[in-house]
């Protein structure tokens, strides 16, 4: 699509919408809402300027911004906490940026019907403090739990912690409101009603408008399940001498049919090695461990307390080291503010250098776990090698499936990227080890991403070989929801969506 | 290993400034090389567990008033995108309060071995001074800063001046000098006298022997906080020499804004010269009490929580003490919150917010109170006199309402003194 100068005239109507004190347009408004965690050519930073930052309080306000930006055909980039790991929430185009932080308020807490309806700029946690009065919890648990929005999970298709316990984002949104593309406000949900789980009334929308990175509008609200608090959590951190071991623990772990089971994870030789490089926080380790296995459990009493002595019947039954109650509580107590931890890493000659932290994310079926992380591996290590700007912090496979944590693996592999040293050279680099890692996924059927997203590049182009036929119909419902492609174009390969 | 992350060593090189020379462009070109490194250390995290913790940020919900933008915009400096003019209205947005450095994953996982503590209040504070430095300054701030180098004390009230800087305890023929010294605050001195005629018989209940200084000048932090840095300096070296014209050994603060003056600024400003103890009052009297040399006999029938002060619990890790003594005290209700959960409590008095953006100022300080009311208490007591102003002013809206107490005030109740002074 062409860009569309945005005028001062739209500039005063939105204005007149929102109040002045809501719309920006000041640089530094701009340049700090252009980036996510994700890479980012910083070396490119004026690239991903919006034209303009809105701060809506309202449904109806984010509705008459898209009107009067579908009107205009100006692009539109929803916001919310700008934590995500791909880049759903940067500018491609410039445009309109509706940043919804001020959309927090809780609506309705009905603890009868056990749900609870927001706006989509509150926190989980923020909104956990206020539920704990109340005996329940929203249990979307994201390693960005302290910071990352309920709006930007459900943009992003968000992934949880203690998913096979208690679902991912898609699993606890009950229902939504959202503004379409041409500025109208639905109602999503299983059938009609706004509280209701399970409808066989017409198609089953609620999903399409989870995980489209912003691409089919905004969600403006959204009713979300609430769950008793737990009475009791269980963590056990396992020890392994090797990654056969470790493989085959984690998937008898992941079989044993607790349903209070929360989450299986296993970290790779390459993820222990780094944590006993560079890791201020590691606790020493025998140098015989190699692999660790993490489990944790949820629920009430009566089925955590039997659950855990299986998960230590089998944890040690398959060869683990069972690591002792401080390593288990407290890793398990810090999962949040361990994914950000890397600020260093070190050069192929071993300096130490300030080093960004980026996860490649992928779905793969536990069989070909042991095959995905050699190649992986193998192909960080190319680029560690050429580039001397890169380092591999290691691996870790995490279950995957809500309620059903047996099969399929959310897979990471963590790079550090110098990324003072980025520039064309290095981030073509970085884009083309993205493509390869990402071709690795799809060549063990797999999906190039379980949470973060394929909108950007090196995971955007493959969605169209990924989905198949699928994609055609991508695009078609893209094209009929958004006729003048203004929501958050440069996504996900739908701009081929109006290509004639 | 090598530190990456302390504010001045460069560890790693880059490709270099878009400014150079000298002017405003060489105090940026230097700025810029003294912070980048440290702001790399957020900016290559990105991962914003500060946000929601910040008192600010809570209520303003704009992505600038983060310490993620805090230090972004510094990268965006060297890389030539963003000038002080550009960001300096960011940096008026944060109350110093210190939550964000405690919830930083840098801070959480690198400091108990390396002691590393992620410096957002140093790197608002020095941003402030750039602005001031390149002519971008805020009206208020500015005025405020005129006055208090006007009268030697911040303008707290109409009529401020070195004349009546003692007027609080005129009736209580405390000495002049000594090898202690208490120093009062502005705010103590000025508007809640009582706050500090309490502390001044309590310390002496407790046989502390102490003086007052020959001429008492605000402390500079304030200034300070506000970007002025030579004028919070002058402030500073008036107060030195002062303790050192009459023999002072160690200073006792009432006031958390004036022991981060004296154990931040002044040791920066002085260095290896500067060997004044400072202590502050709740750990004294904390001490005092464990070593029975005061005892709390009368009760104070009240139900009450406590407001951990920002620059005790969050800046400096004082948050036992207050507790200590509030146990102490006969016949007291006392309802907790943990200090933990307090990160992201805040009155709104510090880092200025209430002379150069007092609505956001007031909102802070009624949500803290909004929260107290949940307790159902009849009393919020503080620790900080700053904070006890804000606090009365909304504590008075709530139904019931909350009355604000400075901890001294409680502990001269129970100490059966009867202290006077305006308490509002």
């Amino acid at each position: 699509m062409s860009v569309v100068a945005l005028s001062d005239s739209v500039a005063d109507e939105l204005r007149s919408i929102l109040g002045s004190d809501y719309v920006l347009t000041n640089k530094s408004s701009l340049y700090n809402r252009a980036r996510v965690p994700a890479p980012f050519p910083v070396h490119r930073w004026n690239e991903h300027i919006a034209d303009i930052v809105v701060l809506p309080e309202t449904a109806e306000q984010v509705s008459e911004i898209v009107k009067l930006a579908n009107t205009h055909k100006i692009p539109v980039v929803p916001r919310a906490g700008g934590t995500g790991l791909a880049d759903g929430a940067v500018p491609m185009t410039g445009g309109i940026l509706v940043d919804i932080k001020r959309m927090n308020k809780i609506l309705d807490i009905d603890l009868v019907d056990r749900t609870v309806t927001v706006q989509p700029g509150i926190n989980m946690l923020k909104l956990n403090e206020e539920l704990r009065r109340y005996g329940v919890i929203y249990p979307d648990d994201p390693a960005s739990y302290p910071c990352s929005l309920v709006g930007g999970r459900i943009g992003t298709g968000g992934w949880s912690l203690i998913g096979a316990r208690y679902g991912h984002t898609r699993d606890l949104v009950i229902s939504m409101q959202v503004c379409l593309p041409t500025g109208e406000l639905i109602e999503v949900g299983d059938g009609g009603g706004r509280k209701i789980r399970k409808s066989s009334t017409g198609f089953q929308l609620k999903q399409l408008f989870m995980g489209h990175q912003g691409s089919l509008g905004i969600t403006t609200e959204a009713t979300l399940e609430l769950v008793s608090r737990p009475e009791a959590e269980f963590a056990a951190f396992f020890g392994y001498p090797d990654y056969e071991t470790a493989y085959s623990s984690t998937g008898a772990l992941a079989k044993s049919g607790l349903a209070s089971l929360a989450g299986v994870v296993l970290f790779d030789e390459w993820k222990v090695d780094y944590l006993r490089r560079d890791d201020e926080a590691y606790i020493p380790q025998p140098p015989e461990l190699r692999c660790v296995v993490a489990v944790a459990a949820y629920g009430s009493l009566a089925e955590t307390k039997p659950a855990s002595q299986v998960i230590m019947a089998i944890g040690k039954e398959t060869g683990g080291n069972y690591l002792g109650d401080e390593v288990s509580q407290g890793d398990w107590a810090a999962r949040h503010d361990r994914y950000a931890t890397p600020l260093h890493g070190r050069t192929p000659e071993g300096q130490v250098v300030p080093m960004s932290w980026h996860c490649e994310d992928a779905a793969i079926t536990y069989s070909a776990l042991p095959m995905v992380r050699e190649e992986w591996h193998a192909i960080a290590k190319r680029y560690i090698d050429d580039y001397g700007v890169f380092d591999d912090w290691g691996m870790f496979a995490y279950t995957n499936g809500a309620h059903k944590p047996w099969a399929d693996y959310l897979v990471e592999i963590d790079i550090g990227i110098w990324e003072q040293r980025l520039d064309d050279t290095v981030w073509d680099a970085w884009v083309q080890c993205k493509r390869e890692i990402t071709e690795v996924s799809l060549k063990y059927g797999g999906s190039i991403t379980a949470c973060h997203g394929s909108t950007r590049e090196g995971d955007a182009e493959f969605v169209p070989r990924e989905m198949g036929g699928g994609f055609d119909v991508m695009k078609k419902i893209k094209r009929v929801l958004d006729p003048n492609n203004i929501m958050n174009p440069g996504k996900n390969r739908l701009d081929e969506a109006y290509e004639d | 290993m090598t530190d990456v992350r302390g504010s001045g060593e460069r560890t790693a090189t880059n490709d270099g400034l878009q400014t150079n020379g000298h002017g405003p462009e060489g105090i940026t070109e230097e700025f810029v090389a003294e912070w980048r490194d440290s702001a790399y250390g957020c900016f290559s995290s990105g991962h914003k567990f500060c946000r929601e913790v910040c008192p600010v940020m809570q209520v303003t919900r704009n992505e600038n008033h983060t310490p993620t933008a805090f230090h972004a915009n510094i990268v965006a400096m060297e890389k030539g995108h963003l000038s002080v003019e550009d960001v300096a209205d960011d940096y008026i947005h944060c109350v110093q309060c210190g939550a964000c450095e405690l919830r930083c994953p840098n801070t959480l996982f690198t400091g108990d071995f390396y002691r590393h503590r992620t410096r957002t209040v140093d790197v608002v504070k020095a941003m402030r001074a750039l602005a001031v430095d390149s002519g971008v300054e805020q009206p208020n701030w500015k005025r405020w800063v005129e006055a208090t180098m006007q009268a030697s004390n911040e303008p707290v009230v109409d009529g401020v001046s070195q004349e009546t800087v003692r007027d609080w305890a005129e009736d209580l023929d405390i000495p002049t000098g000594g090898d202690t010294i208490l120093f009062v605050d502005c705010e103590a001195a000025f508007y809640r006298t009582s706050v500090a005629r309490a502390s001044a018989l309590v310390l002496r209940q407790a046989g502390v022997k102490f003086g007052l200084m020959q001429e008492q000048w605000c402390c500079g932090g304030p200034a300070a906080e506000m970007g002025y840095i030579e004028h919070a300096r002058t402030l500073a070296e008036h107060n030195l020499a002062d303790w050192r014209a009459v023999g002072a050994a160690r200073i006792i603060t009432l006031d958390p804004h004036d022991y981060i003056s004296f154990t931040v600024d002044y040791p920066s400003y002085f260095g290896d010269d500067y060997d004044i103890e400072i202590v502050h009052i709740t750990e004294l009297i904390a001490e005092l009490l464990h070593e029975g040399k005061l005892t709390l006999t009368q009760p104070v029938d009240r139900i009450v929580t406590y407001h951990d002060a920002c620059r005790l619990n969050k800046r400096k890790g004082i948050y036992k003490s207050p507790r200590e003594i509030l146990r102490a005290i006969p016949s007291l209700t006392f309802k907790d919150v943990d200090h933990v959960t307090q990160w992201s409590y805040c009155s709104g008095a510090g880092g200025g917010m209430r002379i150069e953006r007092p609505e956001i100022a007031e909102e802070i300080a009624r949500r803290r109170m909004e929260k107290a009311a949940e307790l159902g208490i009849d009393t919020l007591v503080s620790a900080c006199v700053w904070s006890e102003r804000p606090l009365s002013e909304r504590g008075a809206e709530q139904d019931p309402a909350i009355e604000v107490r400075d901890l001294m005030e409680l502990v001269a109740d129970a100490a059966g003194l009867d202290y006077g002074g305006v308490q509002r």
